[in-house]
């Protein structure tokens, strides 16, 4: 599944067609669903109003081909109930929501949380669990066993600890109480994830080499260990390029694979000329420009 | 499974068990129950042996013991299965001492994690495992062991130098279980040095058979010989769909076993009818609630009961 980045033009102001074409690109690549704006998507830099005119946006452009999730975390849980009634009104396919930032919250304060989010609306919410990004705020094996007995809507999880025992402790314990709840990686480590009960990811970087992700995909659920292995390296290379100050230097790659999407906004820096040309550097070293599409 | 190759032998160590240390009530190493407990190893499957590892109380064993209890395994197993001698210590000459006997010894090959309380930079573990490895000519094993030790990780980067610095160096046993430096480590290492290994530290050996690893550390062997056999042949023929289910099971035990510390393990121990005594000071045996609520943790894991029960 692809999360796209957010197009900014160099005043970084909203960049509406830019947007509307990457949309359309990712359905076109293959994307099994879309759902906006992650972090990647600079969702923490974005104003609530920017947030809900491009959700409109990704509705409007995907137009039902794929489905549309909305990722609603905000700093103020206020906003992130505000955001997840808009994406039920404007026809998005389900909500995607991270424990909430800042006050390192306890297993009942996530529970309280979640409880009202789902509350809040009728569609599917997928949770989305990063303890290494939150202080080691995590949803826990048990925790999510409660939340599925509780929560109809609460269909499945954004895993993004990338360690054995947490995927095993939550697969075992989510698995058990709903057989079909979906357990996803947050960025694209299909390979220790499938054999353990993983039906997917979301992607990292898809706007770069969609074909890549693709092939992984099907390996890892062929069984096709070796084939897949090779790939997962391939693709977990291109992490570690992106992953210092996420999605600066991922966009500074989108120019080189000609889709540029315009500057990060600050904190975050905007890759110089110099990272560019590292990226592609890498890109040809790892032979992305021969077998992923050019341009839009 | 030793063979020469330039001026490394090599060392395929496969499934590796990991036996505790059996005390005397007086709290003397129970050299007799010891013997028995690796016969019990070697019988169950046990394709290498790595001692005395944490579980087998290395830390609580002096410098004197714990040469004894390698030289002491190394002549009950009689070259059945390799040795593999654990050499981890705080400083870097004691370590290499360990190292130097491991190879005088009879080992064939030697694992140390990085050193204890110090909470090492990066430039101090490189001289610390280059040190150890220029103690010996044995295949030498790095262990990345983050949460016993106190959050210290080996990093790929740190494994790149020390490809560089120390020919002997064969390989990581991974105990970290994050995908993130596994995957890493197998995009790097074996580019540099044709056969590194990475071997899982854990019985969570799924994610890591998928990412290349070829081996597997487990203390649960003790417990559950059977299903760690099984998820470790599953695991090498590449069958991951398939291992699935044992490796819940062993999950489930882990997490059983998880509070209790080596005093639940030896409690452990003695409910599966191999009573190894108690762990030595300060390890305190487990009070009575715990071992009740470890006792039924463990009567709720079905596949337990077709593990073998005493010796």
């Amino acid at each position: 599944m692809q999360s796209p980045v957010t197009p900014f033009k160099d005043d970084f102001s909203l960049d509406l067609p830019t947007f509307e074409r990457l949309l359309d690109f990712h359905v076109r690549a293959g994307a099994t669903a879309i759902s906006w704006p992650h972090h990647k998507g600079e969702s923490l830099s974005l104003t609530i109003a920017e947030r809900k005119r491009f959700a409109e946006a990704a509705v409007r452009v995907v137009d039902g081909r794929i489905p549309v999730t909305i990722h609603v975390s905000a700093l103020a849980v206020g906003d992130t109930m505000e955001l997840a009634r808009h994406a039920q009104k404007i026809g998005a396919d389900g909500i995607l929501a991270i424990t909430p930032y800042f006050w390192t919250p306890s297993l009942a304060a996530i529970e309280a949380y979640f409880v009202r989010l789902c509350g809040t609306i009728d569609l599917p919410v997928i949770s989305y669990n990063s303890p290494s990004y939150l202080a080691g705020v995590e949803i826990t094996g048990e925790l999510m066993s409660r939340l599925i007995e509780r929560l109809p809507n609460f269909i499945g999880v954004k895993e993004a600890s990338f360690n054995s025992e947490k995927f095993l402790e939550i697969s075992r314990a989510a698995l058990a109480v709903r057989p079909h709840f979906a357990l996803l990686t947050g960025i694209e480590y299909l390979l220790p994830s499938i054999p353990l009960g993983g039906v997917g990811s979301y992607s990292a970087a898809g706007s770069i080499c969609p074909n890549l992700c693709s092939q992984l995909y099907d390996a890892c659920m062929q069984g096709d260990w070796p084939r897949a292995r090779e790939l997962q390296y391939k693709v977990s290379w291109l992490w570690l390029l992106f992953r210092d100050q996420y999605p600066s230097s991922l966009k500074g790659g989108m120019v080189m694979m000609g889709r540029p999407v315009g500057p990060t906004r600050p904190p975050l820096p905007t890759a110089s000329k110099e990272r560019q040309s590292h990226v592609r550097s890498e890109l040809e070293r790892l032979g992305i420009f021969d077998s992923e599409p050019h341009g839009w | 499974m030793i063979g020469k190759r330039a001026a490394m032998a090599v060392l395929t160590p496969g499934l590796v068990h990991t036996p505790v240390t059996p005390f005397t009530r007086e709290g003397d190493i129970a050299f007799e129950i010891y013997g028995r407990l690796l016969d019990f190893h070697l019988a169950s499957g046990a394709q290498s042996l790595a001692l005395p590892m944490h579980i087998g109380e290395s830390v609580s064993l002096t410098d004197r013991e714990r040469r004894d209890v390698l030289e002491f395994a190394i002549a009950r197993t009689k070259g059945r299965v390799p040795v593999i001698a654990h050499v981890s210590e705080s400083g870097s000459a004691n370590a290499a001492a360990l190292a130097g006997h491991a190879q005088e010894a009879g080992a064939a090959g030697v694992i140390a994690t990085t050193p204890y309380y110090w909470t090492p930079p990066h430039a101090m573990l490189i001289e610390h495992f280059v040190a150890i490895g220029a103690a010996t000519e044995l295949p030498f094993f790095v262990c990345n062991a983050p949460d016993e030790m106190q959050g210290t990780r080996i990093t790929a980067g740190l494994c790149r130098e020390l490809i560089a610095k120390v020919p002997n160096f064969a390989g990581v046993v991974d105990l970290g279980l994050d995908w993130q430096f596994m995957i890493q480590l197998m995009t790097e290492a074996p580019r540099l040095r044709p056969g590194f290994q990475l071997i899982s530290g854990t019985e969570l050996m799924v994610s890591a058979a998928a990412i290349g690893a070829t081996g597997m550390f487990s203390s649960l062997a003790a417990m559950a010989p059977r299903m760690v056999r099984e998820l470790y042949e599953l695991c090498r023929a590449e069958k991951l769909f398939e291992a699935r289910p044992v490796q819940e099971q062993l999950a489930a035990l882990r997490q059983a076993m998880k509070g209790g510390g080596v005093a639940g393990f030896k409690a452990a121990m003695r409910v599966m009818g191999r009573d190894c005594g108690e762990p030595r000071a300060p390890v305190l045996a487990l009070e009575a609630v715990s071992l009740r609520q470890l006792v039924s943790a463990l009567d709720a894991i079905a596949s337990l009961r077709s593990e073998p029960r005493g010796w």
